[in-house]
């Protein structure tokens, strides 16, 4: 009797921890928002036209800001989506990543297609006037400002290096940190695609 | 199947449904959900310095929106944060620096010289309370209108329809709370009572004891 008691509390434990491993919530390498309103909606133009964030509903969307004379952290985040694309395999249909361009004067719609296309054939890169980038960073928390660089880039620009999420209903859902991996960034959209 | 499988099957789902409930119901853990990213921007303040959103990265932010000219309720939001700021000690902040933003949605009379004169004449602690505004009136109201979603406009005698607003940004530039139409002064307790909650998720962000505060978010426990 003892023996089956004692069987009967091993066989609980074990399938305690086996449920808390399988049934474990997904942990975000990035912060979740819980938006109760879409995210804003803008138009911007790329190289085949004008792209509007709505017209993505029912992919994911990544949104990046940054430019294409981005001495490091847009071309290391860039690269680390596509790995992550590649990662994902064919679900990487289901995802869409948009840059945002912060420097109007320079970036036209045919090289950030360029300069996207080395990270990504899937991505896209779009441009605007000043105003109107101005009004889509703000409203996605991206603070950007001119900065002298050297004789060959001109000028630098500093900008907030965070990677936006947002969901297949147009709310943002995920804000990844400068610093995120390929590896995570594939984990959780491999998470938001199942769900 | 073996009948001691099916012994801790049953225990398994009895714990986890149990838990899940117990968690809901009972909410242990209190926290503020992460609304939206506050809007990034650029100011000029009362000593016509740049402020920038960057700037009030790693502290709270606890922003108004008002202009020099306003009458009453602008009165009442600024007693309520001089309430705050005398009372912040009653909070356990772990050294977490909390500043306070008074946007004006006036620029065209609102210029540092004039901002200067409000926050000495109502007394404000100007290290770590700033008024200001921009004078690009499309940025200010992509900011305080869609950012913050506050409504501001200006009528014909000069004074504006103005939402009474607070609005409580955490270290991440992440919108927490809002707090709309109260003018009352006791609004303070309630605005206190959220920086300590805050204070005590970043406190606990680590670890194991961060699942337990997504988990929280997950459910929705959210602190009245």
């Amino acid at each position: 009797m003892k023996i089956k008691v004692i069987i009967s509390i091993a066989a609980v434990i074990a399938g305690l921890a086996a449920g808390f491993y399988f049934f474990r919530p997904h942990t975000f390498h990035g912060t979740v928002i819980q938006s109760p309103e879409p995210s804003y909606d803008f138009t911007l133009t790329g190289a085949n036209g004008d792209v509007s964030l709505s017209d993505f509903r029912g992919k994911l969307v990544l949104i990046y800001f940054g430019y294409t004379f981005c001495p490091d952290i847009c071309p290391a985040t860039l690269a680390n989506v596509g790995q992550a694309l590649n990662q994902i395999g064919a679900k990487a249909e289901d995802v869409q990543l948009i840059m945002v361009s912060l420097d109007p004067e320079r970036d036209t719609p045919e090289k950030l297609a360029e300069f996207v296309g080395h990270f990504h054939p899937s991505f896209i890169g779009i441009t605007g006037t000043k105003e109107e980038i101005d009004t889509v960073a703000s409203l996605y928390g991206i603070f950007y400002q001119v900065n002298q660089g050297s004789d060959a880039t001109k000028y630098l620009i500093d900008h907030t290096a965070t990677l936006l999420v947002i969901d297949r209903e147009g709310y943002l859902k995920l804000v990844f940190p400068f610093g995120v991996t390929a590896q995570e960034i594939a984990d959780d959209l491999k998470y938001m695609i199942r769900q | 199947m073996n009948k001691y499988l099916l012994n801790g099957l049953y225990g398994l789902l009895g714990f986890i449904v149990i838990s899940a409930f117990a968690f809901k119901v009972f909410q242990p853990i209190k926290v503020l959900p992460r609304i939206q990213i506050a809007p990034a921007f650029q100011l000029t303040d009362q000593d016509n310095e740049t402020l920038i959103s960057e700037d009030l990265r790693g502290q709270f932010t606890l922003y108004t929106f008002t202009y020099t000219n306003c009458p009453a309720p602008c009165y009442n939001l600024n007693e309520t944060i001089k309430e705050v700021q005398s009372r912040l000690d009653e909070v356990q902040l772990e050294g977490i620096p909390v500043a306070f933003v008074s946007i004006s949605v006036d620029p065209t009379r609102d210029t540092p010289e004039a901002l200067g004169a409000y926050a000495e004449a109502i007394g404000a602690d100007t290290d770590v309370w700033t008024f200001a505004t921009t004078e690009n009136q499309s940025m200010l109201k992509t900011i305080v209108g869609t950012g913050f979603e506050t409504y501001y406009e200006k009528k014909d005698d000069g004074s504006f329809a103005l939402d009474p607003t607070f609005v409580l940004v955490d270290g991440w530039g992440i919108i927490r709370a809002e707090y709309r139409y109260t003018t009352e002064v006791s609004s303070a307790d309630r605005i206190l009572r959220h920086l300590g909650v805050l204070a005590e998720e970043v406190r606990n962000s680590k670890g194991t004891t961060k699942l337990a505060y997504e988990a929280a978010h997950l459910f929705l426990c959210y602190a009245p």
